[in-house]
């Protein structure tokens, strides 16, 4: 016999042999204290490519957690015909299976072609499982993001001010006590006792031209400052305030969900949660079923809070996670409104998405790359709205809309026809909404 | 003291100052708040925030009022094509594993397998399924890499659990309902139509990424089926 065969032969042995020791040891109820890693791997390998849509190793899913089955079918059945062919094994009647059968809601588990082996193989891996460290990305705890940094420096400011003419007025009090010492110990009177207000203006009526100078500059800047502030009343958003962010009842992640998978991220598009985007006014926050797609497998998120947070959405669509079923009592999510629109002026959504093909950040910002928490990015003033519509090119041809579409015909056709108007259009190389009639009043005031 | 009278207008200014400068929980000041929050309940309206000048039981009603409602029972969606006529009739197999069983073997597609059709079911297929699923349907999407999550079935493969020969009505049907607990149901993000615009994208990747050359028998006589699943 070649050497290499021998070898193989006298791997195969050891490996039975060792599968035969981990049967008896898992058998007799003992955990096996070291892992033999290349008996998990093989078993996690054929988990993945065949168990693992419906069965988690250590949780029930679309059926029941894989840990310890070998241990409760023990002495009740086959269990590897049952894994291989369910069907067939209901048929002999096996009580066990039977019941099995009725408590996990009659699914039907597809045939599996699995060797002895695979099936050792796969039922170790379930006993042995040890979930894996949690992927980077997602972090809750990030530092917001934004002009509140900036922000924050005023009242620091305002502070130091304040230290300033607390400091002043108290050496202005400490000055003339000494002042009028001199003055009792020369034997005179005391000097007047003058308030503030009339020392400053006693100074202003000696030094008229610089009062004046002074005087104006203030006017100026109060003036100014209450007419900037002014222009931020009832904005959210932009670069000149605080960005509206209000806290919400689950501090869903962004970043997490729609992040780009190369940060570890999961990378779901916008409108599969927000699916209205397309079809309505509304892009739609999405009905708690839609989160339960994914968040019935999902109970675990990656952080306490994420864990937290997902009891919630349970607790709103009323779903039991022990039992796996819906209590029937759902109560609503209130979600705090982020984007408001003043009444009397309409956003449509679809028009935007479907027909503009503007991508969701142009308006919405970086809300899939720094934003943890949905904030107001855009000011959503009439300016902002107009200024975009005046410069921004319309994409007329291959927008699949019919309207473009014939515009566009028009304009190819028309041009040669020296249509003034069409041309005239076109002297800048692009047709902008407004061209198209996009700053009339009734396009938005409807 | 005259000192605390005088800090007095600086302290203030400071306090009105430091409000202003950007509670994230605050909409700031509004111009005229009832042209912002209409008592009318509109889609989407915060409920927290105060409607102003209205008495406290309207509050509480608005607060009360959700705003995202269910169809009125009874109806479904409806539209005039004859070409989608196919489209209105309810779906007619029940969530059980016998209806799935049926609506495999009976239930046939109302949209030929033409390549317009797949072109559009992959503008879907790659907003609603592309993260699970993958590019290619091999169950190897960003949320199973990132996310752990169980691993759809490949429809490239075809040994069990592989779903390289699913049926048409099956996949219909697990889009409807969702299969298993790892899919959802959709059929509240995607209509009757984009549903089977995204079953042909599907058969186009169980199919290795190619158009069938020749269509299973089943397919190739749609329309005749088409109109008995709709006299049905």
């Amino acid at each position: 016999m070649p050497l290499p065969a021998r070898f193989s032969r006298v791997f195969t042995g050891l490996f039975h042999a060792v599968l035969t020791l981990l049967l008896i040891a898992s058998l007799s109820g003992l955990q096996a204290q070291d892992v033999d890693q290349a008996l998990y791997d093989a078993g996690e390998k054929v988990f993945k490519g065949n168990c693992a849509s419906c069965h988690k190793p250590d949780a029930n899913m679309t059926g029941p957690a894989l840990k310890g089955a070998r241990e409760r079918w023990d002495g009740k059945g086959d269990i590897y015909a049952w894994i291989r062919n369910s069907q067939e094994y209901l048929k002999t009647g096996n009580e066990y299976a039977n019941k099995l059968f009725e408590e996990w809601n009659k699914s039907v588990m597809t045939p599996m072609a699995l060797s002895d082996e695979e099936i050792d193989a796969v039922l170790y891996y379930a006993d042995n499982y040890a979930p894996p460290a949690p992927k980077g990305g997602g972090d809750v705890a990030q530092a917001p993001t934004g002009p509140t940094d900036a922000g924050s420096l005023w009242p620091w400011m305002l502070v130091l001010i304040l230290l300033f003419v607390v400091v002043a007025l108290s050496l202005t009090g400490v000055k003339k006590s000494l002042a009028n010492a001199v003055q009792e110990a020369e034997g005179r009177e005391p000097l007047p006792d003058r308030t503030f207000v009339q020392s400053v203006q006693e100074w202003a009526w000696n030094n008229k031209g610089l009062a004046t100078v002074i005087g104006l500059a203030v006017t100026v800047w109060v003036v100014l400052a209450l007419w900037n502030f002014a222009w931020t009343i009832g904005v959210y958003g932009g670069d000149e305030v605080a960005h509206y962010r209000p806290e919400q009842p689950i501090a869903f992640n962004h970043t997490l969900h729609a992040g780009s998978a190369g940060d570890g991220n999961l990378a779901i598009n916008c409108q599969y949660c927000h699916s209205g985007a397309e079809k309505s006014k509304h892009a739609g926050i999405p009905s708690a079923n839609v989160c339960m797609n994914c968040h019935q497998a999902v109970n675990q998120g990656r952080t306490e809070a994420g864990t937290a947070d997902i009891q919630k959405i349970y607790a709103a669509v009323g779903w039991d996670p022990e039992t796996m079923k819906y209590t029937g009592e759902p109560e609503p999510i209130r979600w705090v409104k982020v984007h408001n629109l003043p009444d009397h002026v309409y956003f449509p959504h679809d028009a935007h998405v479907a027909v503009a093909k503007l991508e969701c950040q142009e308006c919405h910002g970086p809300i899939d790359k720094e934003m943890t928490v949905a904030e107001q990015w855009a000011p959503l003033t009439m300016g902002w709205c107009i200024e975009c519509h005046g410069d921004k090119a319309v994409k007329l041809a291959g927008t699949d809309n019919g309207y473009y579409e014939e515009m566009h015909r028009r304009l190819i056709e028309n041009e040669k026809l020296g249509h003034r108007e069409l041309k005239k259009w076109l002297e800048d190389e692009k047709v902008t909404v407004k061209e198209l009639g996009g700053w009339e009043c009734a396009k938005c005031h409807y | 003291m005259t000192l605390h009278t005088r800090s007095l207008p600086a302290l203030s200014a400071l306090v009105i100052l430091a409000a202003c400068g950007g509670d994230p929980n605050s909409p700031g000041i509004e111009y005229m708040p009832d042209m912002y929050r209409s008592p009318a309940v509109e889609a989407y309206v915060d409920y927290g925030q105060d409607p102003y000048y209205f008495e406290d039981s309207a509050v509480v009603a608005q607060r009360n009022t959700q705003s995202a409602r269910l169809p009125v029972a009874g109806t479904v969606p409806f539209s005039q094509d004859p070409a989608k006529a196919a489209l209105n009739f309810p779906y007619p197999y029940p969530n059980t594993p016998e209806g799935y069983e049926q609506a495999g073997a009976e239930l046939r597609a109302p949209l030929p397998m033409t390549e317009a059709n797949v072109e559009q079911g992959k503008v879907i297929y790659e907003k609603f399924c592309v993260h699970c699923h993958g590019p290619k349907g091999e169950g190897d999407g960003s949320v199973v890499k990132n996310g752990g999550y169980p691993v759809p079935p490949s429809y490239t493969k075809a040994d069990p659990p592989g779903l390289k020969s699913l049926p048409e009505g099956k996949i219909f049907h697990s889009l409807t309902y969702g299969k298993n607990v790892a899919m959802g149901s959709h059929a509240s993000q995607l209509t009757k139509e984009e549903r089977w615009l995204v079953t042909r994208y599907v058969q186009f990747l169980q199919n290795g990424g190619n158009m069938p050359g020749a269509l299973p028998a089943e397919t190739a006589d749609t329309v005749a089926t088409d109109q008995d699943t709709a006299a049905n």
